[in-house]
C-alpha cells in the first residue's frame, strides 16, 4: 500500500495521482490524503504516546486516522511545499507526530542508538516537493528520519521529476 | 552585549529540557555582565512579542531541541514568520537532544547553519549536545547538575564569538560512542533501561507495557481504536 500525504497549498498529488493511474497502477493499491482543511496540530513534547498512554497521542484532531494509514502502509511519500530549502511545517508537523510507533525502548543499532518501534512494520518514505528545495540536504534527512523509524529512504523527487517518484511508488 | 534567547521547544515551559539548560545558560551570561531576554514560543499568544524583540535586536540565540532530524514543527511555522534582517543581526543556536551521540544532531546543525541566510542575517555558530532527554523526568538538584556544564557556555558566549570557537565545538562530546561502550549500553537498555523507564511511566500513572501493540490488541476500547487520555 502507498499512502500519500499531500500538504501542499497547489495540491500536486493530484497529478501524482493521474501519473499512477497512467502507468496502470491498481487504485486499490495507493491512497492520497490532502490535508487541506484538516485540524493537524504541531506535536507538543508531552512525552504522553511514550510513557502515559503507550501508542496513543494525547491530542486529539484529524491526525490519528493519518497514523493508523501510515501505520499500514508500505511507502509514505510527503508531498510537500518547501520553506528555507526543506519541507513546510505542515509536513514536518505530521512527521514530528509519528511518535505513538516509536517505543521509549532503546537499543543500539548499526553503531548507534535508536528506539525501539512498536510495530513490527516497516515504513518506507519519499518526498515529493514544490518550490526551492534543499534536494541534497532533504535526502539527508529524508534517510536520517528513515533510519529513526527502522525503514529505507524511498528518495526525494521535486516536483517535476514526480514520474521518476512514480516509478518507485509501481 | 545585549542577548535575545528564545526557547524554540513546543513543550510547556514548565516541562522543557531547553528551558533549564537555558536558565543554566544565562547563569554563566550574568556571571560576564551581559543582559538577556528571554521567550519561549510554546506560547502562540506570545509570538508578536518574540518577533518584536527579534526585530529590534543584533544578538539573537534560538535554543531547540531536535525533533526527527530537525527543528520542530511548531518553530519551522515560528521562522516563517520572521521579519527580514540585516547582516547586523547575529542568529546563533544552542540544539540539545535526546540522543547522546554528536552524530545524531548534525543533520539539524546542518538546515541551522543555512537558515540564517534565508533570514537575511549573519550566522553565529550552534552549541550542538545531546543526552538531554532525561532533564524532566529528574529532581531539581539533579537537574541543575546535568545542566550545570551550559553555565560555562554562557560565560564563553558573553565573549562575543557566539559559538564559533573551538570550545563550542568540543563540547558536544563524542561524536559516536566505541564499540565495548556500544555493547554495555545494550545490555543497560534491554535490562535496566527498560525497568526504569517503566517505573517512570509508573509515576505518570501508567501501568500497561510501554511497548504494547495498541492498535492490534486493544479490544476493550473497541474496534482497536485505544482509550483517550
Ligand atoms: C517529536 C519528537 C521528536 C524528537 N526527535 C529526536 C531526534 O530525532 N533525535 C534526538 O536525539 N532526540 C529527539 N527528541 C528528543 C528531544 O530532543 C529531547 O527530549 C529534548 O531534550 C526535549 O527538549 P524540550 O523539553 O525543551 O522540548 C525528540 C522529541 C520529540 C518529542
Amino acid at each position: 500500500m502507498v499512502l500519500m500525504i499531500d500538504t501542499t497549498t497547489s495540491h500536486i498529488g493530484e497529478q501524482v495521482v493521474e501519473e499512477l493511474l497512467q502507468r496502470g497502477a491498481n487504485p486499490t493499491e495507493f491512497e492520497l490524503i490532502d490535508t487541506t482543511g484538516m485540524r493537524i496540530s504541531h506535536c507538543v513534547g508531552c512525552n504522553y504516546c511514550w510513557l502515559k498512554t503507550p501508542g496513543i497521542c494525547a491530542v486529539k484532531d484529524d491526525y490519528e486516522p493519518i497514523l493508523k494509514k501510515m501505520n499500514r502502509a508500505d511507502q509514505v511519500w510527503l508531498i510537500s511545499d518547501t520553506h528555507f530549502g526543506f519541507v513546510s511545517y505542515q509536513t514536518k508537523n505530521i512527521v514530528d507526530r509519528v511518535m505513538p510507533l516509536v517505543t521509549m525502548y532503546l537499543k543500539v543499532k548499526d553503531g548507534q542508538m535508536r528506539h525501539v518501534m512498536r510495530y513490527d512494520r516497516q515504513l518506507d518514505i519519499g518526498v515529493i516537493y514544490t518550490g526551492d528545495g534543499d534536494q541534497a540536504y532533504l535526502e539527508w534527512w529524508c534517510k536520517r528520519t528513515a533510519l529513526n523509524l527502522g525503514s529505507r529512504s524511498l528518495g526525494v523527487f521535486e516536483e517535476a521529476r514526480r514520474k521518476e517518484a512514480v516509478l518507485c511508488m509501481l | 552585549m545585549h542577548a535575545v534567547i528564545i526557547n524554540g521547544s513546543p513543550r510547556v515551559q514548565k516541562y522543557s529540557n531547553t528551558e533549564k539548560i537555558i536558565a543554566s545558560f544565562t547563569k554563566g551570561l550574568t556571571e560576564k555582565g551581559v543582559s538577556f531576554e528571554t521567550y519561549a514560543i510554546s506560547d502562540r499568544q506570545s509570538w508578536e512579542m518574540i518577533r518584536e524583540a527579534y526585530r529590534k535586536n543584533e544578538e539573537i540565540l534560538i535554543a531547540l531541541p531536535l525533533y526527527v532530524e530537525c527543528v520542530p514543527g511548531l518553530l519551522l511555522e515560528f521562522l516563517e514568520t520572521l521579519p527580514e534582517k540585516d547582516d547586523h543581526t547575529r542568529l546563533s543556536f544552542l540544539l540539545q537532544s535526546g540522543f547522546a551521540e554528536g552524530c545524531q544532531l548534525r543533520c539539524g546543525e546542518a538546515f541551522l547553519e543555512k537558515l540564517p541566510k534565508y533570514l537575511g542575517v549573519r550566522y553565529g555558530g550552534c552549541l550542538v549536545k545531546g543526552d538531554n532527554f532525561g532533564i524532566r523526568m529528574v529532581d531539581k538538584e539533579k537537574q541543575e547538575q546535568i545542566t550545570k556544564p551550559y553555565q560555562a557556555m554562557g560565560e564563553l558566549f558573553a565573549e562575543g564569538d557566539g559559538f564559533l570557537r573551538e570550545e563550542a565545538k568540543r563540547f558536544t562530546g563524542p561524536e559516536y560512542f566505541s564499540l565495548p561502550i556500544r555493547l554495555i549500553m545494550q545490555i543497560v537498555f534491554r535490562t535496566l533501561g527498560k525497568k526504569m523507564f517503566q517505573k517512570a511511566a509508573a509515576s505518570w500513572g501508567c501501568h500497561t507495557p510501554l511497548d504494547e501493540k495498541v492498535w492490534e490488541t486493544n479490544s476493550e476500547c473497541g474496534k482497536g481504536e485505544g482509550g483517550s487520555v
